[in-house]
């Protein structure tokens, strides 16, 4: 059966058996089958079950600081072999024992050493673990959205709108360059906000169009709308 | 140019007896800000009021246009107002975590920072932490700053995956002033258009109204009216925590790029 091993800061504190079919609750009150006596811990904070696969998950009981695996915030996660868990200060490391069977989703990971590892985990270190989570989650959400001008006429290619703001005009300072006598020095901007991308107008006698309809404010573009700047003529495209 | 009108108030609340807001209204820099602090005992106050002072502070040197900074990691992505709004902020959470590690009082102490700032015929929004800003374009409100709270975070995971955290998360900030040495801002900026109407909060508000409700009190109100109505609301319904709004709305923009203006200039008529 596997073990886990209790740790605060490098001191081995106690060893756990995990059995098939029992759960094993994990908390500040002394009901608790682990109990880990610290302020940052809660009553019941959480258990590991014996999952149908013949694996084993934590599961967090709606602790107030939370439950971290491998630095990441869960809610359940299925353990694997060296999986370290973060209640409060105190760390419990997940492993079976060599030649023993592990679940088929079992992943093969480093067997030697997994017990030697120090960890010290302060209240900084468990913001950045919970800065980290919503990090990664944020970089999934950014990539979704990336919008691209492909262009039809006027220009070759495309233009990846990766600024916040991407400027469109004469002027040779804009981000894309569209000349013309009654162009405005900036005529437009493509500005990328939190609900999408915007276009709006800025100046000159050109006002952008938005398939065939004038821009006179700002208009939230759509994936497939067809811009129109003077001679610049480009289609509005998302990739994720 | 914008030509603004403007209003900013903060109220303790019912239930609180000090005040970890702070705001400010500056219509001559066109800078609103609102700051929402944390930590015990006065380390909340400190802690807001020191954000909004620093930002303040910095953005007046470069008002007269003879003092142009060099910005340290400028974001190239970024338009050169951006940066310098990031620069304030930056500035600001450095002043917030030197003294929450130098005075044993404020220690751990942090604030929320949500900012507008207008400039030539645009603006520039930027947030940490969860005050919300919101841009009222006639019978619509959307939300400019990015909540960065544990659940919103979760909760925008597009995919639909995101897991369920219990409600007592609510207020567990991902990113705050002061609370590390380095702080990242979410920022937008765009063109802003007469009518256009910003409301920057602290939770105290934005806990008690919903974005639809704010939008239905503010759109036809003048600033200062729409600022009291809010407050009264948010008292009426607990106000548990202290509030604060700042309701701007923009009377004028004055395009200095267009084709005209350009020849009214050259013929010197403006």
């Amino acid at each position: 059966m596997p073990i886990l091993q209790l740790q605060f800061k490098d001191k081995i504190i106690s060893k756990y058996r995990v059995e098939k079919g029992k759960s094993i609750k994990i908390g500040r009150r002394e009901t608790n089958d682990i109990v880990i006596e610290n302020v940052s811990v809660s009553g019941r904070h959480a258990k590991v079950e014996w999952a149908e696969n013949g694996g084993f998950m934590i599961i967090d009981m709606n602790s107030t600081n939370g439950t971290f695996v491998n630095d990441k915030m869960i809610t359940t996660h299925a353990l694997k072999h060296g999986d370290v868990i973060s209640i409060g200060k105190h760390r419990l490391i997940f492993g079976y024992v060599k030649g023993e069977a592990r679940p088929e989703v079992e992943e093969k990971t480093e067997e030697e050493g997994w017990m030697e590892k120090t960890m010290v985990l302060d209240t900084e270190e468990h913001r950045e673990m919970l800065a980290k989570t919503a990090e990664e989650l944020r970089a999934k959400i950014t990539v979704d959205k990336v919008g691209i001008l492909s262009y039809l006429t006027g220009a070759d290619g495309e233009f990846p709108l990766t600024k916040k703001l991407v400027k469109i005009g004469k002027d040779t300072a804009n981000d894309i360059v569209v000349g013309g006598f009654t162009m405005g020095k900036v005529a437009a901007t493509i500005s990328m906000m939190p609900t999408g991308y915007q276009l709006s107008y800025v100046g000159g006698m050109t006002k952008p169009k938005v398939n065939d309809t004038t821009v006179k404010e700002s208009v939230k573009l759509e994936e497939f709308d067809t811009i129109t700047i003077g001679s610049l003529k480009a289609k509005f495209i998302l990739k994720g | 140019m914008v030509v603004v009108e403007s209003a900013g108030i903060t109220d303790v609340g019912c239930k609180r007896t000090g005040n970890e807001d702070c705001y400010l209204v500056d219509d001559s820099m066109g800078l609103y800000i609102v700051a929402d602090g944390m930590g015990g005992h006065q380390a909340g106050e400190v802690a807001s009021r020191v954000v909004i002072e620093t930002m303040k502070s910095y953005m007046e040197r470069f008002q007269d246009g003879s003092v142009v900074e060099e910005l340290e990691d400028e974001d190239l992505d970024l338009t050169r107002e951006a940066n310098r709004l990031l620069a304030s902020i930056r500035l600001a959470n450095s002043s917030v975590f030197s003294i929450s590690q130098s005075k044993e009082s404020c220690r751990g102490m942090g604030s929320t920072v949500s900012a507008i700032w207008f400039t030539g015929d645009s603006f520039v929004a930027a947030n940490v932490g969860d005050s919300p800003i919101y841009l009222i374009q006639g019978d619509s409100i959307e939300t400019l700053s990015v909540p960065h709270t544990v659940i919103a975070e979760q909760a925008s995971m597009a995919n639909g995956n995101a897991i369920k955290i219990d409600e007592k998360f609510r207020h567990m900030l991902t990113r705050g002033m002061g609370v590390i040495e380095t702080v990242d801002a979410d920022i937008c900026e765009n063109q802003c258009f007469n009518g256009n109407t910003f409301v920057i909060c602290s939770d105290g508000l934005s806990d008690k109204l919903t974005p639809d409700e704010i939008l239905d009190v503010v759109k036809d109100a003048k600033p200062d009216k729409a600022c009291q109505d809010l407050v009264d609301l948010a008292k009426e319904r607990g106000g548990e925590d202290n509030i604060t709004v700042i309701v701007v709305r923009v009377k004028k923009v004055k395009r200095g790029s267009g084709f005209f203006s350009s020849i009214l200039k050259k013929l010197g008529l403006s």
